[in-house]
């Protein structure tokens, strides 16, 4: 009982002082956003209190808090939440000095790209089948009943691939996995699980910093850029207009793009957003991008995604 | 009731009244209120009223939710049907027979209630898919029974039996062998005089334990979500839950649904209302009644036998899943000696590790929600059973609603409802919000088995007391607290097991920085270390399982065998 009240004072008292700190709602990963308000905090004193969860949690945080907001910055996994907030007036625009080496497709007016994930084929080495290079090979018998998808409703990738599917018809791509006995299977980790163990082969649409740092652990699990090219998911960071604390926001921002801070990011397999971070691993520049041009809606992209794989 | 009349001298104190209600309404009716409203105001997070209805009627229009509510009842009746089977007949022998090793049995069957069944369904997932554990260790696998409707169905039955089992071993406890004994005597066989006598006195144990499950299936995520996603059978909570935790958030739409799901738990626990009074089944009278059961003779095996099979699937196995993730340095590398190893603990334990905050955190929120709402449900079932007056099914109602709301949507009732601007001084971004959440979710279990435990004790005792010049307080805390207080202990149990390790409202709930034990197995599992994470829930299921089990042997010792039960 005394520690608990030892800690709801301390409870108490945190919630008193957070208006002179920054606080942070942060996607994972975790370790990220942690080691970013360690560095924060000792290179600038400033305190940054953190809440970590998905993407979907984040947001639904936000959105049953928005008539009395308490976070300042948010770093989502999704570039859509930040076109959304956007549109909603909610961001305040800020050009950080760190984001001059950002390209320009991974910033506007209200958000900056924090890292960015690339989409990609994860596949257990010790599953007995060929490594596919490409998208159409988890469509062949080799790989029958052995392939795992996120549903693009869960996972802002999957959807981002499934849409770049669209605009450039590749389609069928897709009702061929579902003929060769592909199943959907929640969010990221749901669908990489099973690889992982042996049950499935391989990921389509998986993710490269879960599946790289899987693999740094010693999974035998190995991320495959395909062919024929792939869509990326860049990680927004942005600052809310209702902030109290704009400054420290803003340093929080600037922190997180500074080299230290980018170098932060690719410590777990993220590509840094600034083009002038060397890391050793396939950039953003290396990729062979599938454009987005001409896509359906978002609704119209999950309904047909859904009719083809019910 | 402030007048004082006293007809049968237990109709409570009004004190008591106006403690159970003030604490329902702060602690259910605040936040459900706030789910209504935002169910029909859409743009009620930003503090607007603007466009009401315009989303209800959409989200019940939609074509989709037919099915989900279809499949929610198929679920639950199902687990419910699960969850009887497994339950009663063991359920019988405990209470009625000496059972060998009872204790034991006892024991290895309150650990289900300490796996969260997120991590259960992990561990089935693990065991049984193709090259999972089991296939690894015996060459075979049962993946086409894990995924499906049916796989479900039993896998929520086998975490949910142990509340039938208990409720029900302590209710045919209580009944004995003495009224089936004057069955016999007038001729009755022994099955006979179980089926018609024993097993209709059980009723209010049954009927309320059978609620409770078929309340928890129909509000539990973690296994549908594991296993159902891959089969497309959705269900209302994860209907729910799509739509608070996927980008674009649909608050207005899950609030609209969890209306559904309260409607259905509501309609159960009218029907639960009907069985019960029906008839009278008070049958602790203030007679002495000598507890003898009966010897098993050659039966002994095989219901040890059966005992060690169901503990087996229910304990052993999710637990030998635990173990062999948190064990094993990578999944890949599967069952194999050189990739055994103590690394998870390791790192769990070692100095400065988060898991050890979030434990002592967790394990104080755990007893914290446990003893207050373990005194608000018995004040609150007291009122109710023996109170007068129509208030009382408003008390009871409140009671039992949030056991169908689901834990992210009480969630989001608290953060709409603690996080008004208006508030002068306010619990959220406290770990008082979290006490607020988990006493609002875990109410119901506290003042099921009060209520049943009250239905069986006869006014005359209490009346005993008020004729000896006691007030209905002092009645109340020396003359029913005592004879329910076995009943409370084990839905205090309950209360802390699920608290102490309670994840999707913790994890939109919890102030910022503070963590417990579910967020951060979570936060492991989503970092991709599942090795870590099973350690942690390991570590807490031992601390969850013993705590509880010292704490009632404690118990017995003290009173020294005066509270009747204990044991």
């Amino acid at each position: 009982m005394r520690r608990f009240s030892l800690a709801l004072v301390l409870g108490l008292l945190a919630s008193t002082a957070a208006h002179a700190d920054v606080t942070v709602y942060s996607a994972g990963p975790g370790g990220l956003i942690k080691s970013l308000a360690a560095g924060f905090t000792a290179k600038t004193g400033i305190k940054a209190n953190v809440f970590q969860a998905t993407t979907g949690k984040v947001m639904a945080r936000l959105e049953a808090e928005a008539s009395n907001p308490v976070a300042d910055v948010v770093i989502s996994a999704s570039w859509g939440t930040a076109t959304d907030f956007a549109a909603k007036g909610l961001l305040l625009s800020y050009e950080s000095p760190n984001a001059a080496t950002v390209p320009d497709f991974l910033k506007t007016e209200g958000a900056v790209a924090q890292g960015v994930a690339g989409i990609i084929i994860a596949w257990n080495t010790k599953s007995d089948t060929p490594m596919p290079t490409d998208w159409s090979d988890l469509t062949k018998p080799e790989y029958k009943d052995l392939v795992t998808l996120p549903d693009p409703a869960a996972s802002g990738g999957t959807y981002t691939l499934v849409e770049a599917f669209y605009a450039n018809g590749m389609t069928d791509i897709l009702q061929g996995l579902k003929d060769n006995g592909a199943i959907v299977a929640g969010a990221n980790k749901a669908a990489l699980n099973p690889v992982l163990q042996g049950a499935k082969a391989a990921v389509f649409a998986g993710v490269d910093y879960i599946t790289m740092g899987a693999a740094a652990k010693g999974e035998t699990i190995e991320a495959i850029f395909p062919a024929s090219g792939t869509v990326v998911a860049p990680r927004p960071i942005m600052i809310l207009k209702s902030s109290q604390n704009q400054e420290d926001a803003k340093k929080f921002v600037d922190y997180v793009l500074s080299e230290e801070g980018q170098k932060e990011v690719a410590k777990v397999y993220l590509m840094p957003s600034r083009t002038d971070i060397v890391v050793d691993r396939p950039l953003i520049g290396d990729l062979k991008l599938l454009s987005k041009e001409g896509a359906p809606s978002r609704d119209e992209v999950l309904a047909g995604f859904k009719k083809i794989f019910n | 009731m402030a007048g004082g009349s006293v007809a049968t001298g237990a109709e409570g104190s009004s004190f008591l009244k106006w403690t159970a209600t003030l604490g329902l309404l702060i602690v259910v009716a605040v936040p459900c209120l706030f789910i209504v409203v935002q169910a029909i105001f859409p743009e009620f997070g930003s503090g607007s009223f603007a466009a009401p209805f315009s989303l209800f009627f959409k989200t019940l229009a939609d074509p989709d939710l037919f099915g989900l509510a279809g499949n929610t009842l198929i679920l639950g009746v199902g687990t419910v049907v699960c969850a009887a089977i497994l339950a009663v007949p063991i359920a019988a022998l405990r209470a009625l027979f000496r059972v060998p090793g009872a204790l034991i049995w006892d024991a290895l069957l309150l650990v289900p209630f300490m796996i969260p069944p997120y991590i259960a369904a992990l561990g089935w997932i693990m065991t049984l898919q193709p090259r999972g554990y089991l296939e690894q260790v015996a060459g075979f696998n049962l993946a086409p029974l894990l995924f499906s409707v049916y796989g479900i169905m039993l896998i929520m039955g086998l975490n949910t039996f142990s509340v039938v089992y208990f409720v029900l071993s302590r209710t045919f406890e209580t009944i004995g062998a003495r009224y089936s004994d004057v069955g016999r005597v007038f001729g009755a066989g022994q099955w006979k005089s179980f089926w018609r006598i024993t097993f209709p006195l059980a009723m209010p144990g049954l009927a309320a334990s059978l609620l409770l499950v078929f309340a928890m299936s129909i509000e539990e995520y973690g296994t549908p979500a594991a296993l159902g996603r891959r089969i497309g059978f959705e269900v209302l909570v994860t209907g729910i839950e799509n739509r608070i935790s996927e980008w674009p958030i649909d608050l207005p739409g899950a609030a609209t649904l969890s209306l559904v799901l309260v409607s259905m738990a509501l309609a159960a626990f009218t029907l639960q209302r009907w069985l019960l009074t029906r008839r009278d089944y008070r049958i602790v009278s203030g007679k002495p009644q000598a507890s003898d059961k009966r010897r098993l003779g050659v039966w002994a095996l095989p219901v040890v036998a059966l005992f060690a099979f169901l503990s087996f699937l229910a304990t052993g196995l999710p637990i030998l899943a635990i173990l062999a993730t948190a064990l094993t340095r990578t999944i890949s590398g599967g069952l194999t000696p050189s990739n055994f190893g103590l690394d998870n603990f390791r790192e769990l334990l070692g100095s400065g590790s988060d898991g050890l905050v979030a434990l002592g955190n967790s394990l104080a929120l755990g007893v914290t929600t446990a003893l207050l709402a373990g005194l608000l449900g018995a004040i609150t079932a007291y009122s109710v059973v023996k109170g007068r007056g129509r208030f009382r099914i408003v008390l009871d109602a409140l009671s039992i609603t949030p056991n169908s709301l689901p834990g992210v949507v009480v969630a989001v009732g608290i953060i709409l409802a603690w996080n008004q601007p208006w508030l002068p001084v306010t619990p959220y971004n406290t770990p008082f919000i979290l006490l607020l959440a988990y006493i609002c979710i875990l109410l119901p279990q506290p003042v099921r088995y009060a209520t049943a435990s009250l239905h069986q004790l006869g006014d005359n005792l209490e009346a005993a007391a008020r004729v000896s010049g006691s007030g209905p307080l002092r009645a109340f805390v020396r003359i029913v607290l005592p004879l329910i207080l076995p009943s409370m202990v084990t839905a205090m149990i309950l209360v802390f097991a699920v608290a102490s390790r309670e994840l999707v409202a913790s994890l939109l709930v919890a102030p910022i920085g503070f963590q417990t034990i579910a967020v951060y197995i979570w936060q492991q599992f989503d970092q991709g270390s599942a090795g870590l994470g099973m350690a942690m829930a390991f570590c807490a299921l031992v601390i969850t399982t013993l705590i509880p089990l010292v704490l009632v042997s404690l118990m017995r010792w003290i009173s020294k065998g005066t509270v009747a039960g204990l044991n």
